[in-house]
């Protein structure tokens, strides 16, 4: 297999935008993209693309969305599939677009995703968004997946001792980051206080350990090492990338205070990287529940089990500690369109490995591997790259 | 706007939603509930018999939906019930099964509380009320 680098990344900022549709959305990420090129590149030069998106706007565009998209910024001819996983069809799409440079079947390939979620009505929301479970059954039991989040919480909580102050500091944490990102939908700090004492939503989870819905797109352009340096001297190759899936229903798994898709995604990426959790410098991980980023933390290797609140009691993950995540503002600050967040998260790694994080108080300094895990419902598939800044 | 599970795909379930009919695997001895059409715990394709299962079990986890936490269909139930208890319970014959828990207090709820199965009403679809089973403290 040959080494992919990453030489242009865009992104939309995520929040909510009432003028814009699907196309021009990802217009707007593909055009950002196009500028981070160092070197320029003529968009004709992509041979292939894969864009991940669950429902593109609560699935008034059920077929070809992917061709639709590009048709709108003038590639109609480029091969387009879409891409879906639920919350996990960015990280697929990147996946996808990664492995179709690697084995040779073309140097140039695309991976974005989109969503479009602002423009609907919360019932149709909450119907879209409940329905990426096992839904014969999870669903009928009357939970959306706050409510299947909020079991695996319970679970944990139960456990390891995992306190609800523990759970409200990953929110904390998270907005504190996504105030310094100009591309976060909250750009706002919270306290503890109001992270604790939020509005009920599944208990142990109120409305602060939730993420939002969000408007958004992101682009990623992919290059076999071969081609790189035609378009940038400084790429960043992703040397590692693994997937995972499991039963979509966590009635159905041994264990649900780990995710098992995303445990593998995990060593299966450090297994080709060749590096070690302790060798990452920061790192994007899907919080679409701030258990969920609990959950993560012994996923990909960054504390034993159960452990994961000490991290946070340490503020080991905040931005100036060991191991910062989601400095971004992550799902939970930054947003979640659900089809882009896969390939926003590599947005961030690239412009972090690279010095561009735009804002200088939020930009880690001297990071040179990054790792990005996105996962799909409640961890029913998950993927995980591993990127290096060469050059 | 609802989960469309129309009467049909409900009807197909109704010996697991009204009585909890596993499938037993004749290879490894255990029960897949729901059943699966490959044995979740070796693979087995084709070796099964219907198993009945007691309907007794325990909480391992549980979370107690309120009204923005739940999904349309049950918004309404959610609105006057202000919220509902749903539980991830574990059965004596180890099967674990997800479904709302009643005749109880929200302070009540606990991991490792003992259960046991009741037939109730789940919700409406296309007017017809959709029976199956729900979770209430064990009676002793």
């Amino acid at each position: 297999m040959r080494r992919v680098a990453i030489v242009g990344a865009g992104q939309t900022p995520y929040g909510e935008f009432p003028t814009l549709g699907v196309k021009e959305l990802f217009a707007w990420a593909f055009k950002d993209m196009l500028h981070s090129v160092d070197k320029g590149i003529d968009p004709r030069e992509i041979q292939l693309a894969y864009i991940g998106s669950l429902s593109a706007g609560s699935g008034f565009q059920l077929g070809q969305l992917a061709a639709l998209l590009m048709g709108h910024v003038g590639l109609p001819h480029v091969p387009a599939i879409r891409v879906e996983n639920a919350c996990a069809s960015g990280g697929f799409a990147l996946y996808s677009a990664i492995c179709a440079v690697a084995s040779g079947k073309c140097d140039i390939a695309l991976a974005g995703g989109i969503e479009k979620m602002r423009d609907v009505s919360s019932t149709k929301t909450k119907y879209w968004l409940g329905i990426s479970g096992d839904t014969e059954f999870e669903r009928l039991a009357g939970l959306t997946f706050a409510g299947i989040y909020a079991l695996v919480a319970s679970r944990y909580m139960h456990e390891f001792g995992l306190t609800r102050e523990q759970l409200a500091k990953v929110a904390v944490k998270n907005h504190r980051h996504g105030a310094m990102n100009p591309k976060a939908q909250f750009r706002r700090e919270i306290t503890l206080e109001m992270a604790v004492a939020g509005a009920p939503v599944a208990y142990p989870l109120n409305i602060w350990d939730c993420c939002p819905t969000t408007d958004g797109a992101a682009v990623v352009l992919l290059c076999s090492e071969e081609r790189a340096r035609e378009f940038t001297d400084h790429p960043v190759y992703i040397i590692g990338y693994g997937a995972g899936t499991d039963y979509l229903a966590v009635q159905d798994r041994d264990c649900i205070t780990s995710f098992k898709a995303a445990r593998m995604a995990a060593q299966e990426a450090y297994k080709q990287a060749g590096v070690k959790p302790e060798d990452i410098d920061f790192a994007e991980v899907h919080d679409c529940f701030t258990i969920a980023e609990v959950v993560a933390y012994y996923d990909l290797g960054f504390c034993e089990k159960g452990e994961a609140g000490r991290l946070l009691d340490e503020e080991a993950t905040s931005l100036g500690g060991r191991i910062p995540v989601n400095v971004s503002g992550g799902l939970k600050s930054k947003g979640h369109p659900i089809g882009a967040t896969g390939c926003g998260q590599a947005y961030e790694v690239f412009n972090q490995l690279r010095g561009q994080a735009k804002n200088p108080e939020r930009q880690i300094k001297n990071a040179e591997i990054g790792l990005s895990h996105n996962v799909g419902g409640s961890g029913g598939t998950a993927t995980v790259f591993i990127y290096r800044r060469e050059g | 706007m609802g989960a469309h599970i129309s009467i049909p795909m409900y009807q197909r379930a109704v010996k697991q939603r009204y009585r909890l009919v596993g499938l037993k695997c004749l290879k490894c001895g255990k029960i897949n509930f729901p059943p699966k059409a490959g044995c979740k715990y070796c693979g087995n394709f084709d070796q099964f018999e219907e198993a009945q299962l007691s309907g007794k079990g325990k909480v391992y986890s549980y979370t107690i939906i309120a009204g923005a936490g739940a999904p349309p269909e049950f918004s309404e139930e959610a609105a006057y019930r202000r919220f509902y208890p749903v539980v991830l319970v574990e059965l004596d014959e180890g099967p674990r099964i997800v479904a709302q828990l009643v005749d109880v207090e929200k302070d009540q709820v606990e991991i490792g509380m003992p259960v046991e199965l009741v037939i109730r009403r789940i919700y409406t679809e296309e007017d017809v009320i959709r029976y199956g089973y729900k979770f209430r403290p064990k009676k002793d």
